[in-house]
C-alpha cells in the first residue's frame, strides 16, 4: 500500500500555516470569528503544539481569508510571510541551505508541511530549472490563489536568503487576471498566462550559487532532527502527488483504474471515490501525466510525435495527436512552435 | 492623522447609538405615561388606524434614521445636531400618534404645546445639521481631493492607506486621456526598496505603518490635480494631468528625493528605518496597459549579476 495523505488527515500544525493566517487577519482589522467560520478551531488552538489541521480546514480558512479581506493582495501577502516558516528545525534547515537547490529539495522532500496543498516538483526544460506545482488539496476555486501565494513564498525565500531578487520566470495555467499589477509588483513582469503548466523557470546556474547564509553541518543536523521527530506512520506526500509519481513510473505500461486502486490499498469505487473528493477522476490524473511527460520529451530531446506516441502506447501518431490536443489545448505542433518562439525571445 | 476622520473606534460607534436608544425609548415611554394619566383612552371602535400607521411609522422611521447616522459618523457638532433633529422628529411623531389612543380634554394645552415644539424645533436642527454637514463635506472633498480626483467608488480604496487602488487608476488614466486629448498627462511609479525586508525583519504592521507613512509624504508633495493610487504593495502611482515629461520626470526625482528624507521610527524600539525608492515617469500617450507594463518594466531591479557586481565593487 502507498501511504498518502488526503483533505480530511489531521497533520498540519496549527502553530504555523493557521497563526500565520490569524495574524494576518488581526493585521486587517478583523475579527478573529470571521476567520475561523466553519471550523471548529479558536485562537487558543493556534499557540498549542498539538493542535492539528487537516487540509481541508487549512482550505477553509484560506476561503474564509479571502471573503473576508476581498483584497487582492493577500494571497502574496500571506506568501511572502510562508517561508522558511516557523517549524522549528526545518524551517531551520531551509534558513541555512547551501544554495538554491538545497532549499528546493527540502521544500519538496517536506512538502507535506512545507505545502500541504500544491506538490512542489522539479523538471529541465532546455538550459532552465522549472519549479512546478501539481495538486495535493485544492478546491478549483481556490486553486489560483494556492498558486498564487506558494510561489511568492519560494519567490520570497530565495529572493531573502540568496540576498538577490532571482530571475524567476513564471507561467501560469490560467488567463490573465484583471489584477496583474499584483503580479507585476510581487513576482516582476516576467509573467506568462494561459501556460499548460503552473510553474516557475530559472537558469540552472542559479541553482548551485552559494548562498550567504549556507552551513551544510546546520543543515544536516537540523533535518536529522526533524526525521528523528517524524513519526513513521507520517505521510510524506498527498495521495494526488503519490498518484502522479505512480503513474509517471508507468506511463508506458497503460495503468488501469483496477490495478492502481489495488496499489493504493483500496478497492477501484473507494479510490474513485477518493478521487472525486479532492474534485478529479482517475482519467484526468493519468491525462495530465502523460501531457506533463510529452512536454518534457519535446522540450528536451525533440522527440516527434511517431517517437512519443509509441513511448506513450498510442496507436499511431494522429491518435496521440488529438488526445493532446485535448489534454492541454494546444497540438504538438503548436507546442513546438510556443517553445521556439519562447527561446527566441530570450 | 487623517484616517482617524474616517474611522473612529469602533467602541465608541457602537456606545453612542445605544445610548440614544435608551434615551428615546424612556422619553417615548414617559410620554405614555402622561398620556395615560392626564388622559383618556378612547375605545376601539374609534381608533383612526390610517393616521396611527402614518404618524407611527414615520416616528419608527426617525428613530431608525437616528441609529443609521449615530453608527456610520464620529461624533461631533454635526452629528449631534443630525441625531438630535431626527430624534425630536421621531418623538414629535410619536406625540402625534399617542392622539388617536388617548383623548385630551380641550382646556389643555399641553399637549398642542409639545407637539408644536418637538416638531419645527426638530425640523430646524436637522435643517441646521444638514449645513454644517454641507460645510463638513467641502472640507473633506478638499482633503480626498489628490485621492479620488474625478468621481467618487469608495468600494476602490485600500484599508491601509486609503488610496484607491490599480483598477481606479487605470479607469482614471483612461478618463484623463479622453477628457484633454490634446493635453497629455504623466504618470509615476514608485517602488519602495527591499520593501520585503522591512516585512520580513519588522513584521507586516510595521510594513503597513511605512506604507502610510511615505502615502502621507507623497500626498504632501503633490499639486492639487494631481491623483495618489496604491498601485499594488508598495508601489504606489501618481497620476499628473497636462503634465510635461520633463515635469514628471522632475516631480518623480522630487519624490524619491522626499522618501529618501523620511524619518520613520518603528513602533515597537522607535529605531530609524532607512527608507529608499526608486521611480519611473513617462507621458501616458498609449493604452493604459502597455503604458503600466512599460512603467513596471523600468522599475524591475537591474540584472541579478549586474547588482552583485556592484555590491562587490
Amino acid at each position: 500500500m502507498i501511504p498518502c495523505y488526503q483533505s480530511a488527515t489531521r497533520f498540519i500544525p496549527a502553530r504555523y500555516q493557521a497563526a500565520l493566517l490569524l495574524e494576518y487577519a488581526r493585521s486587517q482589522d478583523l475579527d478573529d470569528q470571521a476567520l475561523f467560520l466553519g471550523t471548529h478551531l479558536d485562537a487558543s488552538a493556534m499557540v498549542s503544539e498539538q493542535v492539528l489541521l487537516t487540509p481541508g480546514e487549512y482550505l477553509q480558512l484560506l476561503h474564509n481569508l479571502n471573503q473576508v479581506v476581498a483584497s487582492r493582495d493577500t494571497p502574496f501577502m500571506l506568501g511572502q510571510q510562508l517561508l522558511p516558516g516557523h517549524l522549528g528545525n526545518l524551517s531551520h534547515a531551509l534558513l541555512q541551505a547551501r544554495n538554491l537547490r538545497q532549499a528546493l529539495d527540502i521544500l519538496i522532500r517536506y512538502q507535506a508541511w512545507l505545502s500541504p496543498l500544491l506538490a512542489p516538483r522539479l523538471m529541465t526544460l532546455g538550459d532552465k530549472t522549472a519549479l512546478y506545482w501539481t495538486d495535493s488539496c485544492v478546491t478549483p476555486r481556490l486553486r489560483g490563489f494556492v498558486v498564487e501565494m506558494m510561489m511568492t513564498a519560494v519567490s520570497g525565500m530565495s529572493r531573502w536568503l540568496s540576498g538577490l531578487r532571482l530571475p524567476w520566470q513564471y507561467r501560469f495555467n490560467r488567463t490573465q487576471p484583471a489584477y496583474i499589477e499584483q503580479y507585476a509588483v510581487h513576482l516582476g513582469t516576467e509573467t506568462r498566462f494561459n501556460d499548460y503548466i503552473d510553474a516557475m523557470l530559472i537558469d540552472a546556474e542559479w541553482l548551485d550559487r552559494p548562498w550567504p547564509r549556507g552551513n551544510e553541518m546546520t543543515v544536516t543536523l537540523a533535518l536529522a532532527a526533524v526525521e528523528q521527530h517524524t513519526p513513521a506512520e507520517f505521510c510524506r506526500q498527498s495521495l494526488l502527488a503519490a498518484l502522479y509519481d505512480y503513474l509517471a513510473e508507468r506511463i508506458r505500461l497503460a495503468p488501469t483504474l483496477e490495478r492502481t486502486s489495488a496499489d493504493f490499498g483500496c478497492s477501484p469505487a473507494t479510490f474513485k471515490r477518493h478521487l472525486a473528493q479532492h474534485h478529479t477522476h482517475f482519467q484526468a490524473e493519468l491525462d495530465l501525466v502523460r501531457a506533463h511527460v510529452t512536454l518534457k520529451m519535446i522540450d528536451q530531446q525533440g522527440y516527434s510525435n511517431e517517437q512519443i506516441a509509441a513511448y506513450l502506447g498510442f496507436h499511431d501518431a494522429n491518435n496521440f495527436r488529438r488526445s493532446f490536443k485535448r489534454w492541454t489545448g494546444l497540438t504538438p505542433s503548436m507546442l513546438r512552435a510556443h517553445l521556439l518562439q519562447a527561446r527566441l525571445m530570450e | 492623522m487623517s484616517a482617524i476622520i474616517f474611522f473612529p473606534p469602533a467602541a465608541a460607534m457602537l456606545a453612542a447609538p445605544r445610548f440614544a436608544l435608551i434615551v428615546m425609548t424612556l422619553l417615548a415611554g414617559v410620554f405614555v405615561l402622561i398620556y395615560a394619566s392626564l388622559g383618556e383612552a378612547k375605545p376601539l371602535a374609534v381608533w383612526n388606524w390610517m393616521d396611527i400607521v402614518g404618524e407611527g411609522g414615520t416616528a419608527l422611521m426617525s428613530a431608525l434614521w437616528v441609529m443609521l447616522v449615530l453608527s456610520s459618523r464620529p461624533s461631533g457638532r454635526v452629528t449631534s445636531l443630525l441625531a438630535g433633529g431626527l430624534a425630536a422628529i421621531a418623538l414629535g411623531a410619536w406625540v402625534d400618534s399617542l392622539d388617536e389612543f388617548f383623548a385630551i380634554p380641550k382646556t389643555q394645552l399641553w399637549d398642542n404645546w409639545l407637539e408644536s415644539l418637538l416638531m419645527p424645533g426638530g425640523m430646524l436642527t436637522l435643517t441646521a445639521g444638514l449645513y454644517f454637514w454641507r460645510q463638513e463635506q467641502f472640507s473633506l472633498n478638499d482633503h480626498m481631493r489628490k485621492r479620488e480626483r474625478l468621481f467618487r467608488e469608495h468600494r476602490a480604496f485600500d484599508r491601509i492607506t486609503q488610496l484607491a487602488d490599480a483598477e481606479y487608476l487605470r479607469r482614471q488614466i483612461r478618463l484623463e486621456q479622453a477628457r484633454s486629448a490634446d493635453q497629455p498627462c504623466a504618470l509615476i511609479l514608485l517602488d519602495v526598496n527591499q520593501f520585503h525586508q522591512i516585512n520580513r525583519q519588522y513584521g507586516q504592521a510595521e510594513g503597513n505603518r511605512v506604507l502610510q507613512a511615505i502615502s502621507h509624504l507623497l500626498l504632501l508633495n503633490l499639486r492639487s490635480d494631481d491623483l495618489l493610487c496604491r498601485y499594488a504593495g508598495d508601489r504606489f502611482a501618481v497620476l499628473m494631468p497636462a503634465t510635461t515629461r520633463d515635469d514628471a520626470s522632475r516631480m518623480a526625482h522630487h519624490l524619491e528625493h522626499c522618501v529618501r528624507l523620511l524619518a520613520h521610527h518603528t513602533q515597537a524600539g522607535s529605531e530609524r528605518l532607512r527608507i529608499t525608492a526608486r521611480v519611473a515617469s513617462a507621458v501616458a500617450d498609449q493604452e493604459v496597459d502597455t503604458l503600466l507594463e512599460r512603467l513596471n518594466a523600468m522599475l524591475e531591479p537591474a540584472s541579478p549579476s549586474a547588482l552583485e557586481m556592484a555590491a562587490a565593487a
